[in-house]
Parts: structure tokens; sequence; C-alpha cells
């Protein structure tokens, strides 16, 4: 980790209209994510995590406030810029893991391999997670735990800046969830990748280098692990 | 009175007088109305006739003895009408008729299969009956197709909703019930618009076929059985699509149900054997293939939707084709005279000098028509035997299988339609008997020489020497063939109208016009086929990429947010919907010829043989139509890939 700053959130907020009801997400929320952390997004269910996440992915865009990456400010780009965004600079890894049941591991990989250039190798990629016999299955054929590696294989074989993890262990058990934080671990300390991880699980906060803990829709505290737990040593 | 398509094209009125020529006297008669009778629903001159002309041939009624007065002919007739007791012999009766009439002159008697307005009518007829066969069948099952996907996809789509319902303890047949409910109400929905729609356009049709065969307006009317069972029909094809779709209820565990759904069972498809061929394919396309040959139902749907309403594109505008061909072939090809003038009598050839004379004629070839009656062991036909100069240039001849054709100088060219109807081959020898109005039959033995295909009307050949020699004469002719310089065309055609003795003149440029007025209901009928099989197809296109992309919204979302465009996920869709498609144009090019084909062979009659003839433009408008209306339909249904939204749709399951 370094101190050089790869997205600066400024005062932002989120708010949605649910029918009759006004539900304010995010309340001006500032954050700055430095390049090579890893960072674990905490709080309970409607504490505004997600759409955080959702705005730092570009997938989502503020209400009010600025999201710069590096120059680029997401809260004023296009759709265009933000699919250029997600496409070159970041990569997803989601709960349900969201893979193509039409295509075999190894083509879901190759699938987003395709978007970027000078991707890495998609069979390396796969045989990095322990997938390296499976790449012909299809998603169906795979346990819940085998496809998040393919999910976290095809956010990493673009090689992207920024690894978005939304509740990534959430429907996987102890041992399985552990085997997915330790790849992500590795995707941050080996290739430098910054990673974000939103959950309610307080117990990932061990192995992040800062924890943000939302609550009622803004950062409430910001904590600084001086010495971040491996997650082989994480319990829950 | 005088019938209608005669008055509106002389743009007579009531009182107005019309003159009637007999014997060379000129006799005014006043139009008191207009009368039409079922033997003149499709009023032609003769069987050499084309096409009705109501300009210069129409229909004058008045009682008989007036008629008789008018005509000079006390106490005459020359045609008797008879209505047969039911189970009677036909044949049995003619005979005795001709029998008893033999002595008052030459006879001919019509069944009223041959009679022309009863032959032309009935054909029609004929033909809409045949469509009128597959045409709902084919419609009921692709809406059954539709009804099914679409129900199917329901059920998938609202597995929570069925799961609290089992739950709470809904049984399956009240679930099913009301998924067969919805079916039918949406099936009773559609038959109604459906019938509205189809009364007005019936009322149109049938105002079409009413001006075209003269009969009364009042034929239009509502069928209420037609109604009442395309109602029952309808109904019961929603009704069963919707109960045996709603099965799929019976699957569903409630427990199961409340759970995100598993990922979809995927696996290899037999394209993949073909590893040269699935290796050149990049994911995107693997997975458009994988996805359209998984869901089978769907994908079939689509190919058979496709498929008929490219057929029917085909086969539309292959009328046209045929209409085209049969036009270039009559007046182009082998018609080659601008004029046939006909003589009230028998003239020596020598008198033609006369005519060959008038300015602006260019080249006259004689000809002599003689009304016959063929017989061949025991079955006899009715044909105009033609006789025609054996160098002739103005009248060419071809066999059936287009191959040009000469007229011996001894021997007949019978036309095909009478040589199948009579069983006749080359080398036979059939009897002759002529059937002039007035004088003594006459019969002569000829041998067949050839089979001539004549696509429009009918006629055997013979040469000139040869006709005269069948009644018994020597260089006579009963017209003549013109070809005239196009300038003077006018001036010849007056100068002929002027000349004693010219019974009738026949111009190859009326005929083409009046043909072509007479298309009406042709187009008319092509416009509805090929609004059917556009919107058909458009429907079915649209309803599959609608459902396709409903059902993978999350999907496509991932891929949005894994970096995908918009028109990178729009292309995505498209590769699907074209493998379908495109197999479905691919395949209803082929179907529609054969469609085709089954059409022609109900559609042709005794005046006209139909070729099946499909332009290779027809096949490239068809495909084009189809990739019309799949590209429409396509942009349409993927109109929401913009509106997707990453942010829900990713949440946890649907």
């Amino acid at each position: 980790m370094n101190e050089n700053i790869l997205m600066k959130l400024e005062r932002v907020t989120k708010t949605y209209q649910m029918g009759e009801v006004r539900v304010e997400a995010l309340k001006e929320t500032s954050l700055d994510i430095y390049e090579g952390e890893l960072l674990v997004i905490l709080g309970p269910s409607g504490s505004g995590k997600s759409t955080l996440l959702n705005i730092v992915g570009g997938m989502d865009l503020p209400t009010t406030g600025s999201v710069y990456y590096r120059e680029m400010d997401l809260a004023q780009a296009g759709d265009a810029q933000l699919t250029r965004y997600r496409r070159n600079e970041v990569g997803f890894v989601f709960q349900y893991y969201n893979l193509i049941p039409d295509l075999t591991a190894r083509e879901n990989v190759e699938l987003a391999a395709g978007l970027v250039d000078g991707p890495l190798s998609t069979d390396s990629v796969l045989a990095a997670v322990g997938l390296g016999d499976r790449m012909g299955h299809f998603p169906s054929q795979l346990s819940g735990g085998e496809q998040q590696r393919v999910s976290i294989a095809r956010a990493m074989v673009k090689k992207p800046r920024l690894l978005l993890c939304d509740e990534p262990t959430g429907a996987l058990d102890n041992l399985t969830g552990r085997m997915i934080l330790g790849l992500l671990e590795a995707a941050n300390r080996e290739q430098g990748c910054t990673v974000v991880i939103v959950t309610h699980n307080t117990s990932i906060s061990d192995m992040a280098h800062r924890v943000v803990r939302m609550s009622s829709g803004a950062a409430a505290e910001i904590i600084v692990n001086s010495e971040p737990l491996s997650p082989e040593r994480i319990e829950w | 009175m005088v019938d209608q398509a005669y008055l509106e094209a002389n743009g007579l009125s009531f009182n107005d007088t019309v003159s009637i020529i007999n014997a060379g006297r000129k006799v005014e008669l006043i139009v008191v109305g207009t009368a039409i009778s079922p033997e003149f629903t499709f009023i032609m001159k003769d069987a050499a006739s084309f096409m009705p002309d109501p300009e210069t041939f129409g229909l004058v009624m008045m009682p008989l003895n007036q008629a008789q007065q008018v005509l000079d002919l006390p106490g005459q007739i020359n045609q008797v009408l008879i209505k047969l007791t039911p189970g009677a012999d036909e044949e049995k009766v003619a005979a005795e008729v001709e029998a008893i009439l033999a002595p008052y002159g030459n006879l001919t008697s019509y069944p009223l299969k041959d009679q022309l307005s009863n032959a032309v009518l009935q054909g029609e007829l004929d033909s809409l009956k045949a469509v009128a066969r597959f045409m709902p069948a084919l419609f009921l099952g692709i809406a059954a197709a539709i009804q099914m996907v679409m129900l199917g996809r329901m059920i998938r789509a609202q597995r929570l909703q069925i799961g609290i319902m089992k739950a709470l303890g809904y049984n399956n047949r009240q679930i099913m019930t009301l998924y067969t409910a919805y079916s039918l109400s949406t099936s009773l929905i559609g038959s109604l618009l459906g019938t509205l729609l189809g009364m007005g356009l019936a009322s149109a049709m049938s105002g079409l076929y009413a001006d075209f065969f003269n009969l009364p307006r009042a034929i239009g009317g509502i069928n209420s059985f037609a109604v009442l069972s395309g109602l029952g029909l309808s109904l019961l094809v929603g009704a069963s699509s919707g109960l045996f779709v709603s099965r799929g209820v019976l699957a569903i565990n409630p427990a199961e149900a409340m759970r995100p759904e598993p990922p979809k069972m995927a696996g290899s498809i037999f394209l993949e054997r073909v590893t040269w061929f699935w290796r050149q394919l990049d994911s995107t396309w693997r997975m458009s293939l994988r996805t359209a040959l998984r869901n089978r139902g769907r994908f079939a749907t689509v190919l058979a939707g496709v498929t008929v309403s490219v057929g029917m594109l085909v086969i539309s505008l292959f009328t046209n084709d045929i209409v085209d061909y049969m036009i270039q072939k009559q007046y182009y090809v082998n018609q080659r005279h601008d004029y046939l003038v006909r003589f009230e009598n028998p003239v020596q050839e020598s008198n033609l000098t006369e005519i060959f004379c008038i300015d602006g004629v260019i080249r006259t070839e004689p000809i002599f028509e003689i009304p016959v009656k063929i017989n061949f062991q025991g079955k006899s036909e009715d044909d105009l035997l033609q006789g025609i100069p054996q160098d002739a240039t103005l009248k060419l001849l071809e066999d059936r299988q287009e191959r040009p054709l000469r007229v011996p100088n001894v021997g007949l060219l019978i036309n095909e339609k009478t040589a199948a109807k009579l069983g006749v081959r080359e080398g036979d020898r059939v009897e002759v008997e002529t059937r002039f109005n007035t004088g003594p039959k006459r019969l002569s033995e000829l041998t067949i020489v050839g089979v001539s295909r004549q696509l429009v009307g009918s006629g055997s050949f013979v040469s000139l020497g040869q006709a005269n020699l069948v009644i018994q004469e020597r260089r006579l002719v009963s017209g003549v063939m013109l070809k005239v310089d196009p300038g003077l065309a006018a001036t010849v055609e007056e100068k002929l109208d002027d000349m004693n003795r010219v019974a009738s003149i026949l111009s190859r440029q009326k005929e083409l016009d009046t043909f072509n007025e007479y298309t009406g209901v042709m187009i008319y009928s092509i416009t509805i086929m090929v609004a059917f099989a556009v919107v058909m197809g458009f429907a079915i296109v649209y309803n599959a990429s609608m459902i396709s992309f409903i059902e993978r919204k999350r999907e496509l979302a991932a891929l949005r947010v894994l970096g995908f465009t918009n028109r990178e996920v729009s292309v995505l869709l498209l590769k699907e919907n074209l493998l379908q498609s495109l197999l479905g144009v691919a395949v209803g090019l082929p179907f529609g010829r054969l469609l085709g084909q089954a059409y022609i062979n109900t559609a042709s009659t005794d005046l006209f043989t139909m070729p099946v003839v499909i332009y290779p433009m027809t096949y490239v408008w068809a495909a084009l139509g189809g990739i019309l209306f799949i590209a429409a339909a396509h942009l349409l249904a993927v109109r929401g890939v913009r509106g997707l939204d990453l942010v829900n749709v990713l949440k946890n399951g649907d």
C-alpha cells in the first residue's frame, strides 16, 4: 500500500425514490481510496455500503458530490465513459457470481479477457484460482466456491487496477469463504491490485489495511489496521 | 337491360340508347336497367379471349319475343338451358337432347362444369378453399406456439409467486386454472378483435369479387358459422395451449421456489463436435449458439414462424411472377400479332390483299378458326381448331419443354389440356367434328403429330390447308393476324372498323390494358398475404427476442458491468436471433416454392395453365422482407438493453 490516492469521493450523496418514499442511501460521504490497499467496507443491511460500491464501480451515479478516479470525475461521466472505466480499470466479484450459464469456466474468463488489450493468460489465471482441471465445466456443474473462483479469475484476467467485491463470501461456507478471501488477498499482495470488499461480516475486516464502518448512509468510522491478519487466521 | 360492367365501362345511364347491328341493320335500344344472370358472371366473347372486356363486349337482356322481333327471327331460339332432376344421367340426357335437336342444325351442349362463367368462378372458389384449408391451421399453430412460449416464460418468471401460493395452500389445479384462464382470456380478446378485422376484410374482399364476377353486392354479409367456428377454434387453441404449458406449475416446489434460482443447466451442443468450426468461434458466438440451441421449443417456434412467413412472402410475390411470365409468353413470345381480325363468314385468302394494302399494316397472316369436338375412344372434348400457315411468324407455338413447334402440313398439333383429357399421345388418330352454328357437320380423322402448350386459352393447331380439308373447302380463311406500325395503329383500327364483313377486331394492346385493370383482385390478395406474413414473422421474432431478453436480463447486466457496451450486448442478442432467423429464411425460400406448387395445382383451370415460375428476384425480395422484419423485431426488442438496471439486477436473484 502506498499513499497515492486512486479514488477520491467528496461529499457524495445518493437519494432513491422508492414509490412515494424518498430514501437517502448515502449522506455526504467523503472517502479516499489508496492505490494498492485492501479496503473493507463494513456495515449492516441498509447502511449504504453497496450503494457506495456501486458508485465506486461506475454502475451508479451519485445524486450530488464528486467521485474522482485519478483525473476523471465519474459523477460527471456519460454512459460510454463509465463503460470504458468498468471495462479497463475495474474487476467485479459478486455475491451470486453472475457467471454466464452457457459458457464454460474457461469461456467465461475468455469473454472478459477479450475486452482489454494484453490480458493475462486465461489458463494461468484459472490455474491460479485452483481450477486448472475444471476449466471445461459449465457453472451448473460447479460448486458455489468454484463458481466464485471463476468469478475472481474473470475479474483478474483483465489486470484491473481496482477489484470490487460485493459480499464475496456471502453465499459460501466458512472454509470456502476463507479460500476466496485468500485469493483476493493474493491479488492485492502479488499484483498490487486495489481491492475493495463490501461485507457485513465483521471478521473479514481483520484482513484489511483499512476498514470503513458504514452506518445510516454515512462513513461513521475509518480504522487503520496496522497488522492485517492473513485470511487463514480469520474465524467466523 | 345491360350488365353492370358494360354499363359502367361505357358510361351509360338509364334511358340512354345503345344500338345493335343485326345483319347490317341498326336497331336502337333504350337502357332501362341492369341485370345479371349466373351463366354470365364472367362475360367473355369466346374461348379465344383472354379476359373480359366490358367496354367492347357486354350482355343485353330483353324479353324473348322482343329479341326475336329485333333480330327478325320470329319464333326462333338458339340456346336452351336445362335443369336436371337430381340423380339424372347428364350424358344420356345431353345425347337425347342433341338427337332431338340434330335436324335443326349443328349443336353444342355444355355441362355446368364446362360452362365458362361457372368454370372460372368455381376455379377461383376452389383455390380460395385450398387457401382456407391450410391458412387457419398454420396461423392457429403459430399462435399456439407463441402462446406456449409466452406462458411458459410467465410461469418461470412467477416461480416465486407460485411457490408462495402453494405454501399458502392453493393446490395445483387451482393454480393451473389461473394460467389457463389467462391464456383463454387473451385468446378471447384476440379472437374478438380478429373477428372484427376479419369481417372488415371479408367485406372488402367480397366487394372485389362482386366487381370481378358481376355478382350482386349482397354476397358479403356476415357468415355466422365462420364467426362462431373462428371464435370456437381460437378458444380451443387458447385453452389447450394454456393447459399444456401450465403443467409446469406441477414441478414447482414451494420451498425451492423461494430460494434463488440455481444456474441454468447448460451443456455442450452437437456443433462442438465439429472442433475445427467450434475453435473459430469466440466466446460471444459460442454463448449465442448454446443459448439458442438450449431453448429448443423457442428455437423451433422461431424457425417455424420465420419459415412460414418467408414461405408466404415467396408465394405472394410469385403470383406476380406467374402473371408476368404468362403475359410475356402470351403477348410477347407466342402471340406476335397486334390485331386479330375475324370475319363474319369465311372469305377467300386472296381477299386479304385489301387489308394488307391499308397504310400501316406491316404483315398479314391468315388464320382459320373452327369450333370442333375432338373424339377419341368414346371420350370427346370441345376445342378450337386453328389453321395457320406453316411458316407463321405472328403466332408461334411451343411444346411442353418450351421448344418451338412447326404446324405440320398434315395432321394435328393438339392442345396439352385437350390431350390430357382425352388421354391421347403422338401417333393416335382422333375424330374431328366441326361445330358451326349453321351448316352441315363435317367429320374427319387426323393424326396427332405433336402436343402444344398454351398458357392462356385453348386451341389446337393445323395447317391452313388441313383446316380447309376439314371443312371440305379450299383457300378459305376466317380471320387475319396483323402486325402494324405502332404509329399508325389507330388509323388501321379505324379502317378495319369500317370494313364490311369484319366481325371483331382483337387488339393486343387493349387485351393487355384490360388484363392490367383486372389485376386488382390479385394485388389485393397479395397485399393481404404479404401483410400477414410480415406481421406474423415480426410477432414471432419480437416475442422470442423479448422473452430471451427478459430471461437473461441478469446475465446481460453482468456483461454490462464487466464492460460490454450497449451495442456489444445488442449484437450478442442479434447473433442468437440471427442463427434461428436466417435458418428460417433459408428454409422458407424452398418451402415457399413447395407451397406455390401446391397452390398452382389447385389454381390451374381450363382457361389458364399456370406454370410454377419463380424469378430469382422474388427469392431476393422474400429474403429481404424476412430480414427486414427480423431486424425490426430485434431492434424493438433490444431497446431495453439501454435501460438495464445494473445495480438491482445483480442483487440477489430475481
